[in-house]
């Protein structure tokens, strides 16, 4: 999902990187209001957490595998501007430790995955809870929905973001990508459960978004 | 047993690239980058050139070519996934094509334009991976944090990056113990139900990183921090410094400027 130089065109990475900076802007202001100078460790520690989470692939299919996104589950602990944040960094520290993802598509990767993966699975999860009455396997059969969107949801603008730059043609690539990612999706909702179950049994009070289950 | 570099390996060599200020190495190496991506396809040389130009800062770098190409190999995930048939599909074919005889409907051919698409992203995705490699392998990360620092990058970022650095290897350590706990309990985890071990294994690096950050914010109180870092500053630019970007964008520039 890390898109490397090259791929897209420069509109598109200036767009984006433009809009993924005001959005990281805009979250860095909200954090530092709600949060105070404890989040900062705390911010730090769950972005590495989430760095190494992502070293624990799982295989899906003929010898591809796919590896988890934690999109979900950090907006689900700790909010839409955090998680924005926390993954900005970790692709950051991606693109510069491992070079996984390209600099220049940093904005696009930053965009598709902090922003459109965080903000957009925390407003799904939201939404979904409110047609759901409060109950644990109602919150969790939310989260399992909402990772499985959100991975397509990613995989579908990133399939989307290399057609309109011509690198690869929408009819091609859109059903190819979806296709793999329909499955690592179904991967990503099994442990977004798995870790919020677990996360439940010890300490629910750091479930943000639990509210009264 | 910690692996210590895993991010910045070779970032402690002694070489001209090593000793320049890490200010001066962004600067370059992201202009080369821009200057890469916004070159037409189709001129061969200013990417032979850019080429170049990276493979000798390597070369002067000392780092092992063997660990650059090794690591640069990274890419090639997403080149198969999304490009690897581009050349296949456009019309305008070059020599013929191969037939599957099932008539003319599944004619698989090679096409120029195809051609074009495919080298003009993967030589720009190699270029920057191998970029990026030099940069990370000249200059520790706690450099080039005070680099971007320095360069007006936004503070709360370079704060929540120097944390993350700090617990990467605490955690990375972590996950590889409880892989092993898990393999050596016979996991032989091959297929997607196997998400769930594991879940639970995420489930308890979140609880363990996250009590681990409240004990350290305790301890970091305690010991009277206020939500800032001392650290030694940077030297500033120096004359071979001025020198080293005179010299890298007169290239550069003047190969973008004769391609376009």
């Amino acid at each position: 999902m890390h898109i490397p130089d090259g791929f897209l065109s420069g509109g598109i990475n200036i767009a984006a990187f433009a809009a993924s900076a005001a959005v990281c802007g805009y979250s860095i202001k909200k954090c530092g209001n709600d949060l105070g100078d404890k989040q900062v460790p705390l911010l730090g520690v769950t972005a590495a957490f989430i760095f190494a989470a992502q070293m624990l692939n799982f295989p899906v299919a003929g010898g591809t595998s796919g590896h988890f996104l934690g999109a979900t589950l950090a907006a689900i602990l700790m909010g839409p501007a955090a998680t924005c944040l926390i993954l900005a960094l970790v692709l950051i520290l991606q693109c510069l430790g491992f070079a996984d993802g390209g600099l220049t598509a940093l904005g696009s990767n930053i965009f598709n995955m902090g922003v459109v993966g965080g903000f957009g699975s925390y407003f799904i999860f939201i939404m979904l809870k409110k047609f759901l009455p409060d109950s644990r396997g109602r919150f969790m059969a939310a989260a399992a929905i909402t990772s499985w969107v959100t991975v397509m949801l990613v995989t579908a603008l990133v399939a989307l973001e290399l057609a309109v730059s011509g690198t690869s043609p929408f009819a091609v690539v859109f059903p190819a990508m979806l296709g793999v990612h329909a499955i690592i999706g179904v991967g990503e909702a099994i442990i977004t459960t798995t870790v919020l179950s677990v996360i439940y049994a010890s300490r629910p009070d750091l479930i943000a978004t639990s509210g009264n289950i | 047993m910690m692996e210590h570099s895993f991010l910045d390996k070779y970032s402690t060599l002694k070489s001209p690239i090593h000793s320049l200020n890490p200010k001066s190495k962004i600067i370059v190496l992201f202009l080369l980058l821009i200057i890469s991506v916004s070159t037409k396809p189709t001129s061969f040389l200013a990417f032979g050139i850019y080429a170049l130009v990276v493979f000798s800062l390597i070369a002067l770098s000392k780092v092992p070519f063997k660990y650059v190409i090794k690591k640069s190999l990274v890419v090639i995930p997403f080149v198969v996934m999304v490009a690897i048939f581009i050349p296949f599909l456009k019309k305008d074919a070059v020599g013929g094509g191969i037939s599957f005889g099932f008539g003319g409907a599944d004619t698989i051919s090679v096409s120029y334009s195809g051609l074009i698409i495919f080298f003009n992203i993967l030589i720009k995705s190699y270029i920057g991976v191998l970029t990026v490699i030099l940069l990370s392998s000249t200059t520790s990360f706690t450099k080039l944090l005070k680099g971007f620092e320095e360069l007006k990058a936004p503070k709360f970022m370079i704060m929540l990056a120097s944390f993350t650095y700090r617990y990467l290897f605490v955690l990375a350590d972590e996950v590889i113990k409880m892989k092993r706990a898990r393999d050596s309990r016979c996991f032989g985890g091959k297929w997607l139900w196997h998400a769930k071990t594991i879940g639970h294994m995420i489930g308890s690096l979140f609880l363990r990183s996250y009590e681990r950050a409240e004990r350290v914010y305790i301890a970091m109180i305690s010991r009277g921090y206020e939500g800032e870092f001392n650290r030694i500053a940077t030297p500033s630019m120096k004359a071979g410094d001025f020198a080293f970007i005179t010299l890298l964008l007169t290239i550069l520039l003047s190969t973008r400027i004769l391609a376009a």
